[in-house]
């Protein structure tokens, strides 16, 4: 893995902050307390369900995933699981990620 | 206020272990200041995505604050700009629900509100620079502080809510990422896969909306 060097964080940094503070502070300004339109409130409510699932596609599937056997692959997504029933009993962030990495752990280990 | 430290710890963790300083560590978490955004950030370089795709879909999924921005104009009506400036550039999740609690029971302010915000924020910020410490002091193999962040989405994805529109957005999303990496587009992946689920939401929405 190649580490990131100052020049590629500034570019992401620099960015991201501007994009950021423009979503948090000019609707608050701009609407002066109207509503955002209709269809871009709906299309900004689909956004988290979509990005969070592809991330988590990302991490979890391959179309080679199963190349080197069953169980390299089933284990993360056996975790992934697990993860996905602690997150639902405890509504944590912080419960969630130790028990992925407790379960991925422990998986991987067999 | 445990949330952000639990949380932040983990995160500067993980920023080290690609390489990122305290210091920006310290930049992305006091300027930049989302949790989501600075997981998506390790997670989508370690996957090896390009710095556009990166920044795309780290700004897409911040869109979101756009809601908690229009939802808190009324309770800033009248108040001095600067103030309604800090405290709009200092919103989260987390602190939202909070004030926007706080502004529904009445006899709340927007310099209060503020500080609430500016409370999370330090404990956020200290939380990610001490993270970072910690990892380069322990040294955390990559593919346990990989499964975190994964981990930290399923998290995320879960606890939405699962309309039938935000059920399809999370499967077409899910496919979109898959299709593309057998296309071999795997830095782009997440990007495309997102903004496919949630045009296929809107397409459903609107299609229910006329039937």
């Amino acid at each position: 893995m190649q580490l990131m060097s100052w020049t590629d964080f500034f570019i992401i940094f620099i960015c991201c902050a501007i994009t950021m503070l423009a979503c948090r502070v000019i609707p608050l300004f701009v609407l002066k307390g109207r509503n955002l339109p209709e269809g871009l409130e709906k299309a900004l409510g689909f956004i988290p369900p979509a990005a969070f699932a592809a991330l988590v596609a990302n991490d979890l599937l391959d179309p080679a995933m199963f190349d080197a056997g069953i169980w390299p692959a089933a284990a993360p997504l056996v975790a992934a699981v697990v993860v996905g029933l602690v997150a639902l009993k405890t509504k944590s962030l912080l419960w969630s990620a130790v028990a992925g990495v407790a379960a991925y752990a422990l998986l991987t280990l067999i | 206020m445990l949330g952000y430290v639990a949380i932040g710890i983990p995160c500067g963790i993980l920023g080290d272990s690609i390489g990122l300083s305290a210091l920006q560590a310290f930049l992305l978490s006091a300027l930049f200041y989302s949790g989501a955004g600075q997981f998506m950030i390790p997670n989508m370089w370690l996957a090896g995505g390009p710095i556009a795709s990166i920044i795309a879909s780290v700004s897409l999924v911040n869109t979101r604050q756009m809601l908690y921005s229009a939802a808190f104009a009324p309770a800033c009506r009248g108040v001095k700009k600067r103030l309604s400036f800090l405290f709009a550039a200092t919103v989260t999740d987390e602190s939202y629900g909070v004030n926007v609690q706080k502004f529904s029971e009445g006899e709340w302010s927007v310099d209060r509100a503020t500080m609430v915000n500016l409370f999370s924020q330090s404990s956020w910020t200290i939380s990610n620079v001490v993270g970072v410490l910690i990892g380069s002091a322990i040294g955390i193999p990559l593919a346990i502080a990989a499964f975190a962040m994964t981990s930290i989405f399923i998290c995320l994805l879960v606890t939405q809510k699962w309309t039938p529109e935000n059920a399809l957005a999370a499967l077409v999303a899910i496919v979109g990422v898959f299709v593309c990496k057998m296309l071999g587009w795997s830095g782009p992946a997440i990007l495309i896969g997102a903004v496919l689920g949630v045009c296929a939401a809107l397409a459903f929405s609107w299609a229910k909306g006329r039937g």
